[in-house]
């Protein structure tokens, strides 16, 4: 009985997903043939454009990596329902911990400091998303809000670092120092940027899952998130899962943002971060806060970017059109009519 | 200064940049008291901002103008309204939807329309009216709320009234008000809690269209994300003015006061641009944390 309840609800949470994402590329296809006057070639560069070369196809799969980051940290806080709405700011204070880290000690070892560089990050992260778990925990502050202003004034600040006294006088770009090339990431996939750095997200997705669903922290603080009331009649010590799912989000994000520097881009470049934050909420909700389901979800909304990409290079479309498409998964990933009424038809036929 | 004699422009300055705060607060206000926290301000505003002033050139009229970018807006809080309450939808999640479609929509829409996703510039755009209230503009202190400003910030205090009205006064106030307070009372009485919550949504379009028509028409000009942050400092506006039309209209003049002053202090000490574009969100988290503590102490001490 319980695996057939099981199973149907998977059911029913795979063709609402279809459902939500052919709503989703129906719109953008409409889109599609009211800006482009070329609709048919965006269309094939939008759909096909991740796919035609080893180039673009290992780009896809490395710009998923950091969104596998970002969802997982989502997905933590979700569980614990907490919402981490700074991951934006946290994804770059993590970036320029690591940089910053890996800059401060040029004769470190590889290992040493691309650990320090790591930890650096996570710490970054989290201490900022672990900031408004603190804020909650101590005032009821709305976590929601603290978590996105504080992130909202990070930006600007870090962007004042790196365009002010850690920027490059040598590069025209807005960026700091570039890391040292022992810190690097093995490339696995020339000429594409894609690295060792995605088997680091995979175990990283292995552990979250077990970490969530196998040991005792994990299963209080998914118990806090379903009923935070009855855990604390229950005996459990609610309040350390408000900052601690809010540390581990937002250290989950700090790491997103050193993998991308260490793997990607090599140098804290002003905004590198940015839609990060975002998309890994939206990746999360397509996974239904599983860790493991974060994988194919990040998969598929690197797809998404990269054939926005692709469509804006080869036809005459801009990049934002990815952005109609994500607020379209936004507004239905939710929706629970919509799954009812799978859900009903379902019941109808039995 | 031209013919007009403001006696303290920091007060002044604090009234012109508070307005798109306080009509978004207002709006965000009906939708708190429904029983939701609005998050989707930001894109709201960004749709109003975008569409006013875009209609407002092709029409070359701004009450046209205007009237239909506020209309848009209505219509894009109509689809974040009844997808979230139709369709039963998680309201936050809905929220972001509307704010990550508003910033990418406009941005679609300006480079298709004018081929540029920068800063759009608009020549020839109707002058906004300036109008000074006779009598009231010789009180003192207070007196710089009625001298030379834009109808947008009379049209404001009018909002503000209206609310006042609305919510206080009439039956449609009191069962908005009792939906946020218990949604199965409203029900129990054969009403419809969404609604309120609907038509809560709705003037939260209303206005904070109009709050984005403030800032683009202002400066003649759109430049994406215009916004900045002002739907979420909007939000924290409505908790400390207590939930309260009043309660927000001073809160709102409180931050366009901390900004007007930060623009200041920028003039006469070097502080990086940065910073200063930091300060609105970092006066807003302070705001919020401290209005928690009070909140959290007031409760313990009962």
């Amino acid at each position: 009985m319980g695996l057939r309840r099981k199973r149907s609800e998977f059911f029913v949470n795979a063709v609402g997903l279809l459902i939500t994402l052919g709503i989703a590329f129906f719109l953008v296809i409409i889109l599609i043939f009211i800006f482009s006057d070329e609709p048919g070639k965006t269309i094939y560069y939008f759909l096909i454009g991740p796919f035609i070369n080893k180039y673009y196809f290992g780009n896809m799969l490395n710009s998923a990596i950091p969104l596998i980051f970002t969802g997982l940290g989502i997905a933590v806080a979700f569980r614990s329902s907490m919402f981490n709405l700074g991951g934006e700011g946290q994804v770059y204070a993590g970036g320029l911990a690591a940089t910053v880290v890996c800059l401060a000690l040029p004769f470190a070892g590889a290992l040493v400091g691309i650990s320090l560089a790591l930890l650096g990050a996570i710490l970054a992260g989290g201490v900022i998303g672990g900031l408004s778990g603190f804020f909650k925990m101590k005032w009821d502050t709305e976590e929601l809000i603290s978590s996105f202003l504080i992130s909202a004034a990070l930006i600007l600040i870090i962007n004042y670092f790196i365009t002010g006294i850690l920027n490059d006088p040598n590069s025209n770009l807005l960026t700091t120092k570039p890391i040292s090339d022992k810190f690097f990431f093995l490339n696995i996939f020339p000429p594409s940027r894609l690295n060792i750095s995605i088997i680091f997200a995979l175990l990283t997705a292995i552990l979250v899952f077990f970490f969530m669903f196998y040991s005792k922290w994990g299963y209080e603080m998914r118990m806090c998130g379903l009923n935070r009331e009855f855990c604390r009649y229950g005996g459990i010590n609610t309040a350390k899962y408000i900052v601690i799912p809010m540390f581990l989000s937002g250290g989950l994000h700090g790491l997103a943002g050193s993998i991308s520097i260490l793997g990607t881009y090599h140098m804290c470049l002003k905004g590198f971060s940015g839609g990060m934050g975002w998309n890994g909420i939206a990746v999360a909700l397509i996974a239904r806060n599983n860790p493991l389901a974060v994988i194919p979800a990040a998969i598929f909304f690197a797809y998404l970017e990269a054939g926005a990409k692709a469509a804006m290079l080869h036809s005459d479309i801009t990049f934002e059109i990815a952005a109609v498409v994500q607020s379209t998964i936004f507004y239905l990933i939710t929706a629970q009519a919509l799954y009812n009424v799978v859900r009903y038809r379902k019941r109808a036929e039995a | 200064m031209n013919n007009f004699e403001s006696s303290i422009p920091l007060i002044h300055n604090s009234v012109n940049i508070m307005t798109p705060f306080l009509l978004a607060a207002i709006g965000g206000l009906f939708t708190e008291l429904s029983g939701m926290l609005n998050i989707a301000l930001e894109g709201l505003m960004l749709f109003g901002a975008f569409f006013s002033v875009v209609f407002t050139y092709y029409t070359g009229s701004l009450f046209f103008g205007v009237l239909l970018g506020i209309t848009v807006t209505m219509a894009l809080s109509l689809l974040f309204g009844s997808i979230t309450l139709y369709l039963k939808a998680n309201v936050f999640i809905t929220g972001l939807a509307t704010n990550l479609f508003a910033s990418g929509f406009t941005v679609v829409l300006a480079f298709h329309l004018f081929g540029n996703k920068g800063v759009i510039l608009f020549q020839n755009l109707p002058e906004l009216p300036k109008l000074t209230i006779p009598l009231l503009q010789k009180l003192p202190l207070i007196g710089d709320f009625f001298i030379n400003h834009n109808i947008f910030v009379y049209l404001s205090w009018l909002v503000v009234i209206a609310a006042y009205l609305v919510i206080y006064k009439t039956p449609f106030g009191m069962h908005v008000r009792g939906t946020g307070l218990n949604a199965r009372a409203i029900k129990s009485l054969g009403l419809n809690p969404r609604k309120y919550q609907l038509s809560a949504i709705l003037i939260s379009g209303f206005t904070c269209g109009l709050a984005g028509a403030v800032l683009t028409l202002n400066l003649g000009a759109f430049i994406p994300n215009i916004t900045s942050g002002r739907g979420w400092i909007a939000l924290v506006v409505i908790y400390l003015g207590n939930r309260t039309p009043m309660g927000v209209l001073i809160a709102s003049f409180v931050f366009g006061f901390a900004e007007s002053f930060s623009n200041y202090a920028q003039r006469s000490i070097n502080i990086p641009a940065d910073f200063i574009l930091a300060f609105p969100y970092l006066i807003t988290v302070a705001a919020l944390i401290i209005y928690s503590m009070w909140k959290h102490y007031r409760v313990e001490a009962r």
